[in-house]
This record gives structure tokens, C-alpha cells and sequence, in this order.
């Protein structure tokens, strides 16, 4: 099987290690995943917040540039965010005449918003299948209780959701068939706080907070995630939050990729997985169960 | 003004309420671009659903995350713009705390598209100047991660901090955390351009291209 890859700007930056583990668990998937020649932003919360048509225009940028690609007819993207603009793209452009003339005005040639884009999520649960990874499996997760959190863009809106908007359950039947134990908890869609990491820290705090909390309080050891952005508010911000509510959480942050690559063989220190770049370290976890 | 005053009454949009989102007459040149635009956005967004058809039920305000921070909760919003009162819908703390989490869009009975509502407030907000009542630092990181954009192609995210701290002086704010994940291998140095010179000069002329469209579409072109 093969995608074009979006990577994003956040997995060439600070999220490289949601890349790595990415491109690891292609491998040892034998999915291929030939990047799309020279992508660019999709224009994020920015962009959308200020125009329209920019918000559209740049997604149909690296569609197009997707289209032209000899090898595959779908477009795999990793970050949440991205997943969400380039699909949001999608459907206004196939469904606004006018937003696609303007948009082909834009970037110099028509597109039709036709490219499937699909996130990782869907592209491992769905077209490979949770069983054939199931077979795959090296290194069980034994038993490791996980909070599976899926946040806002992989969700929603419904109009590119690829599951349930309010109990998603892709990212708990993965885990399931690499040997961990997904949590029954409540905070799965609830926002982080996204972009107000850098514009305003209190919402992050208070939002973020509420998240990790609510993970400890369901017994969780740790939370995985799909997305760079929820993943550095809780594993960045995770010390300042505990310092300002008086609490302690110690919960390391996963990519779901990362714990993939494990259960498919990988070992904790191979830099391929990218675990060094967690700031909660997972070790003391981590050495548990490999050794077990 | 002429072309405004079309704007003015969308009715091509048919259940539009104005008023609230009437452009201001007495904004600049230099805003009336942004202003086209965004109401060329409400338009789009209206397409998809009715801001009169909102029942006040609540539930977008009992799923918004930042609710019980904001002066003004989602369904007053709603409320307020239905009722025109522009001011008070524009200098409200939710539209730039909101987190575009689009749980309300999500969970509405009658489908209104508050996420959206609110994309098109802030543009509206921006052009008239409102926003500088609000206290928000958000119009000046979009502008400062779009710049990026245009100029590289990609963000490079120390150049995106560097820049809006020396745009609004938080200059010593998580300091701590550069060293720690340079360290950790989270943050590149330098930043690239895709496809060097040439690159930018594409983009530079999508940018371009996109204003120019929207200032068309402001008066009243083939854009719906």
C-alpha cells in the first residue's frame, strides 16, 4: 500500500519525533509513504482565522501537488491538525464553485478537492486493518493501561470525522491489538487548549489540567496521542500544571506511533521511535514492561 | 462605500442578519480588504446554516471549553448577532478565546456554525479596529506565523517565537523551555525555504493573488 505524505510543519519541527516513529511503523507495516515534493504550511488555526479563501487556497496547494504524484491516489497525513485543514479544504472546494475558481485564481491551476485525505488513525485501523497488526505484534504492551485521547480536529467537526465525534475508538482498538488496555474515560474529545499554548498559557493550563487529571483519576500510566499540538501542551506544560493546581500526575505523553513501533519491535532506544524527545520520561514505564 | 453597502445587505446569503456585521463606514482603506473578505467568509458560512434558526438551547455553551471564562457564552453570541448588536458581539472575550474546538458546531440541533460565526467575527473584528478591545495577543501571532508562510513556505517555529515576542514584549515568557527542547532535538534552528527564491516568489503571488480575490469578490464579483 502506498500514500503521498503531508508530514507538516510541526513533525519537521517539534514534533520529529511523531515523524520518525511514523515513518518506523510504515516500515515494519510495509506501507509506503513517499513525501509530497515540496509541501507547505496548510495555513492552521491562522489562516483560517483571518481568510477564507488563503485557508483553502493553501491546502489545494499541496493537494494538487499530491494529484500529480505517480504513486498513490491517497494523501496520509499524521498531524490532527493538518488531516483537519487539508479535508476541510476538500469538502468547501467541492462543494463551492465559487470557492474553487477563486482558489484555482489563487494558486495559478483548478483543483477539485477529489484527493481522498485520510489520517494515519484511519489508514492502520481501517486499510490495514487492526488484525493483520495484531499478527504483527513483537512485544506485547502488556496489559499498560493507556488514556487514548483523540482531542478536537481529529474529531470534528462531523464533516471530516472518520469516527464516532464523541466516543472515537480507532486509537483504543490499535492499542488493544498491540497488548495495552485502553480506559473507559471521559476527557477523550475535550480541547487542550491547541495554539493558546503560546498566545495565552492560562487557557492551556486550565484546559490541559482537566485532561490529565481526569486520565489519573481513570488509572491511566499514560496518555497517547494523534496530534503535535495536544501532545506538547500535555507533556511541555505537564510540570508548570502540576505546579500551579498543586497536583502530580507524572504521565508520559505518547505518539500512538511511538507505542506502535514498540509493540512492532522496536526497541525504547532505538532513535527511530524518538522517545528522547519526551519531556516526561517514559522510562521507568517503559523498562517495566520490556522487561516483563 | 458603494461596493460596501452591497456587502451591507447579502442577500444572496437570505437569512443574514445584518446588522451586527454591518462594515463600518468609517473604517480605513487599509481595512476594508480584510473587512470584504470576511464577510465574503459569513457569507460561505451562512450557506451551510441559519443563525435564526438557533433555539437557545445551550448546548454549544455547556460543551464550550472556555465558557466559563468568556463575558459572553456561545449562545449569546448567537443571540446578540441575531439582535445586531454589533459592539458587543465583536468586543466579546469569546470571540478570540475560543478555541476553534468546534465542539459547539459539533453538538447543534439545528446545525448553526458558531466555529465558523466566530472565524468571520474575528476577521469583521480585525478590520474595524475592534479587536484592540479585547486584549488579545491572537491577530498578532496569526500574522506573525502567516508571514512565515509566505516567506518560507513552512513554519520555523524560533522565528515564529522570536517574532511575536518582540511583537508584543513578552519577551522573558517560557524562556526556560527553549534550552530544554533544543536539547531534546524539538526545535530546529534555522528555518528553510521550500524551493528557495523562487519558491517565495510563488508565494508571494498566492498571497497576493488571494487579496486581490477578495477585494474582487468584496465588490460583488463572480466569487458567491
Amino acid at each position: 500500500m502506498s500514500y503521498a505524505f503531508f508530514p507538516g510543519c510541526s513533525l519537521e519541527g517539534s514534533a520529529r519525533d511523531y515523524q520518525r516513529s511514523t515513518l518506523a511503523v510504515a516500515r515494519a507495516l510495509g506501507l509506503e509513504m513517499p513525501v509530497i515534493p515540496d509541501w507547505i504550511c496548510c495555513g492552521s488555526t491562522a489562516a483560517h482565522s483571518t481568510d477564507p479563501l488563503l485557508a483553502a487556497a493553501l491546502p489545494a496547494k499541496n493537494l494538487l501537488a499530491a494529484s500529480k504524484m505517480d504513486s498513490s491516489p491517497k494523501v496520509a497525513v499524521a498531524c490532527a491538525a493538518c488531516f483537519s485543514r487539508l479535508k476541510l479544504a476538500n469538502a468547501q472546494i467541492a462543494a463551492d464553485k465559487g470557492l474553487r475558481s477563486a482558489v484555482a485564481d489563487s494558486i495559478g491551476e483548478d483543483y477539485d478537492g477529489a484527493v481522498p485525505v485520510m489520517h494515519l488513525l484511519e489508514i492502520l485501523a481501517r486499510d490495514i486493518g487492526v488484525k493483520a497488526i495484531a499478527a504483527k505484534v513483537k512485544q506485547s504492551l502488556n496489559g499498560l493501561k493507556v488514556a487514548c485521547y483523540y482531542g478536537c480536529l481529529l474529531s470534528r467537526p462531523a464533516s471530516v470525522a472518520f469516527d464516532d465525534v464523541e466516543n472515537p475508538t480507532l486509537m483504543d482498538q490499535l492499542i488493544r491489538a498491540v497488548g495495552g488496555e485502553p480506559l473507559d474515560w471521559p476527557h477523550k474529545t475535550e480541547c487542550c487548549g491547541a495554539s493558546f499554548s503560546i498566545t495565552d498559557k492560562q487557557i492551556v493550563h486550565r484546559l490541559s489540567r482537566e485532561i490529565l487529571s481526569m486520565a489519573k483519576a481513570a488509572g491511566a500510566e499514560c496518555i497517547v496521542t494523534a496530534c503535535p499540538l495536544c501532545q506538547m501542551n500535555l507533556d511541555l506544560r505537564q510540570k508548570d500544571i502540576e505546579a500551579q493546581y498543586g497536583e502530580r500526575y507524572g504521565l508520559p505523553v505518547f505518539y500512538f506511533t511511538q507505542l506502535l513501533g514498540l509493540a512492532l519491535g522496536l526497541k525504547s532506544s532505538d532513535k527511530e521511535l524518538g522517545l528522547g524527545c519526551l519531556i516526561v520520561d517514559p522510562r521507568p514505564l517503559l523498562a517495566r514492561f520490556e522487561r516483563a | 462605500m458603494k461596493s460596501i453597502s452591497k456587502i451591507e445587505n447579502p442577500t444572496r446569503a437570505g437569512k443574514l442578519p445584518s446588522d451586527a456585521l454591518r462594515s463600518e463606514q468609517s473604517a480605513p482603506r487599509s481595512a476594508q480588504f480584510a473587512l470584504r473578505s470576511a464577510q465574503f467568509a459569513l457569507r460561505s458560512a451562512m450557506r451551510e446554516s441559519s443563525l435564526s434558526s438557533c433555539l437557545q438551547c445551550r448546548k454549544c455553551t455547556s460543551g464550550c471549553p472556555v465558557s466559563a471564562r468568556v463575558d459572553v457564552k456561545p449562545h449569546e453570541l448567537v443571540r446578540l448577532v441575531q439582535l445586531g448588536q454589533r459592539d458587543e458581539a465583536l468586543t466579546s472575550r469569546l470571540v478570540w478565546e475560543c478555541t476553534s474546538c468546534q465542539t459547539c458546531f459539533t453538538r447543534c440541533p439545528q446545525k448553526v456554525n458558531i466555529a465558523a460565526l466566530n472565524d468571520s467575527l474575528r476577521r469583521i473584528g480585525l478590520a474595524s479596529g475592534r479587536q484592540a478591545m479585547c486584549k488579545t495577543a491572537v491577530p498578532t501571532f496569526n500574522d506573525a506565523f502567516l508571514r512565515i508562510v509566505r516567506r518560507l513556505g513552512r513554519m520555523y517555529e524560533i522565528g515564529l517565537m522570536t517574532a511575536f515576542k518582540l511583537r508584543t514584549l513578552r519577551l522573558f515568557e517560557d524562556v526556560a523551555k527553549f534550552p530544554m527542547m533544543l536539547l531534546k532535538g524539538k526545535l530546529p534552528l534555522l528555518g528553510r525555504s521550500v524551493r528557495g527564491r523562487a519558491g517565495r516568489r510563488e508565494r508571494k503571488e498566492l498571497f497576493k493573488r488571494v487579496a486581490d480575490r477578495q477585494n474582487h469578490a468584496g465588490r460583488g464579483g463572480t466569487t458567491p
